[in-house]
């Protein structure tokens, strides 16, 4: 064949593909609709899960990082002590953040937690609090060991880390998070499960089409086509439907948080959100669709 | 143009019998009916020339090449030089009768320009000119397999092959149908009809083939259904 006749015949078939896609699917609109449904409700649970589960490691790590080690400096300790114990706390690689807080400020703290209840106490008496450092470390579940170092360290009287709560905090975040992602992964099987074996049905409903094209001739990849942009279009649309219902839906939860004034659920913002859940749901849409035609449009080309 | 020696094939994974040592040779031009009873091998032996089956053993040669050795990506293209009509006429019945032509043209890469005028002149070869716009399921039986005849000689193809084309018909609509066969063979393009009845076959005193129980038992020019029997 010529090189003009090879173009002409590939501007051809383009024509034909594209018309073929949009054709196919007004065609078969109740189908395709049905199909994008299927898409639509299944990513949009999906979508849905995913969002709550950002957001409880969201908010659980937002506990955790509040996760603090507080070292009681022995009052004995001379001011060498002290300055070793600071160098040595601050020095550590596993320590994020230290901060110093006096006898003076530990009693203004208590003064102002205990409101007009400590009016009458004479403060200028010994004060009975200690000197503390607040560390934050860099990982928080690393609190429990690095306390227990840290009660070694000369000059240290005590160390507390909220001891009981720490540990089940951490054993229920990982809880949600285990159950978490195995509930993802089940709802990402159904999804390519229940995807796949729609648009299966969709290629099904045109086997007689396909059967006709391969008697007249035409290549596989020719009739392969139109079905795999119309399970892309599918797939792309059914992933943008429910990704708009979530930031619909998301909108209003974070607006009923900040009218409730229920400021300690710090939610993700929606923006990021969003981006995050379009980074899995559409290549997810997509790609089930484009798989989903052309798998099972297998059998047929075998005429 | 077709030419077959000691064809063999079988269904089931080799259980059942299709066809058994089956030898013969088309000419170009050539009006031939396959005649038998059902299960004889006709169908059997129209699938082997399009490559919709491989034979079990023996050779097929079909437009001087053996079928059974071409590679599947050159099916396409062994198959646009072949017209096929089938008994349940095989259109796409939710489009119009313009289209299910032009499809056949279509997907073979034709231009625009040249399906919108080719398509009309098939049709009127046929005698469906006035029926280009009609939906399938509008249109007769007899009508439809002109539509499938249509279909079948958009694209010019050397040879049509004909399976029970006019199973599904009355015995008048069956003469014009079979007429109009006869005069596509007779602008060049080969013939081969895969039937069973017998009145048409008689009619035609064209060359039959006799199968029976996957077995070619007669072979005759100007033969009739009975005279090969």
């Amino acid at each position: 064949m010529s090189r003009k006749g090879f173009i002409r015949m590939f501007i051809n078939g383009l024509i034909y593909i594209l018309g073929e896609t949009f054709k196919g699917l007004y065609r078969n609109r109740w189908m395709c609709i049905t199909s994008t449904g299927v898409v639509v409700v299944t990513l949009l649970m999906l979508g849905l899960f995913m969002l709550v589960n950002f957001n409880v490691t969201h908010i659980t790590e937002t506990v955790k990082d509040q996760v603090e080690i507080i070292v009681y400096i022995d009052e004995n300790a001379d001011r060498e002590t002290r300055e070793e114990l600071r160098q040595k706390l601050a020095e550590h690689r596993e320590v994020a953040t230290i901060n110093y807080v006096s006898s003076e400020e530990h009693m203004n703290r208590l003064k102002r937690q205990l409101g007009g209840m400590l009016e009458g106490y004479d403060t200028s008496l010994e004060n009975p609090l200690l000197a503390t450092y607040e560390i934050t470390t860099v990982e928080p579940e690393a609190v429990v060991s690095l306390s227990d170092e840290f009660r070694d360290y000369p000059g240290v009287s005590d160390v507390f880390y909220g001891q009981g709560y720490v540990e089940n905090l951490f054993t229920v975040t990982r809880v949600v998070q285990i159950i978490g992602l195995a509930l993802m992964a089940g709802l990402s099987i159904t999804a390519v499960f229940l995807i796949s074996h729609t648009i299966k049905l969709t290629v099904m409903m045109r086997k007689r089409e396909i059967t006709i094209m391969k008697y007249v001739g035409a290549t596989n990849w020719f009739i392969r086509w139109p079905f795999i942009l119309e399970g892309l279009l599918m797939g792309f649309v059914g992933a943008l439907v429910p990704l708009a219902i979530i930031y619909y839906i998301y909108e209003m939860a974070i607006s009923w948080v900040v009218a409730n004034e229920l400021m300690f659920l710090s939610l993700l913002p929606s923006q990021w959100v969003i981006t995050e859940l379009a980074k899995y749901l559409v290549p997810l849409g997509t790609a089930l669709g484009i798989l989903g035609s052309s798998f099972s449009m297998g059998r047929f080309l075998r005429v | 143009m077709v030419d077959a020696k000691n064809l063999s094939m079988k269904y089931d994974k080799g259980k059942s019998l299709a066809l058994e040592n089956v030898s013969f040779s088309i000419d170009r031009g050539e009006f031939a009916f396959f005649v038998g009873s059902s299960g004889a091998g006709k169908s059997s032996l129209m699938k082997l020339i399009i490559r919709e089956e491989k034979p079990h053993s023996g050779t097929l040669r079909v437009f001087g090449r053996d079928v059974s050795r071409l590679p599947k990506h050159r099916l396409p293209y062994l198959r646009r030089n072949i017209g096929m009509v089938f008994q349940d006429f095989r259109l796409m019945e939710e489009r119009t009768v313009y289209d299910n032509v032009a499809f056949a043209m279509t997907v073979i890469g034709s231009s625009r320009r040249e399906i919108r005028r080719r398509v009309p002149h098939v049709l009127g070869l046929v005698g469906l000119k006035d029926k280009a716009r009609a939906k399938i399921t509008d249109l007769s039986g007899g009508e439809q397999q002109r539509v499938g005849l249509a279909r079948a000689i958009a694209n010019r193809p050397a040879m049509i092959i004909a399976d029970e084309p006019t199973g599904n018909l009355d015995p008048g609509t069956a003469l014009d149908i079979m007429n109009l066969l006869r005069s596509i063979n007779l602008r060049g393009t080969t013939v081969l009809v895969a039937t069973h009845n017998r009145e048409i076959v008689d009619r035609f005193k064209k060359r039959v083939l006799y199968l029976e129980n996957g077995r070619l038992v007669g072979d005759e020019q100007k033969g009739i259904y009975s005279h090969v029997h």
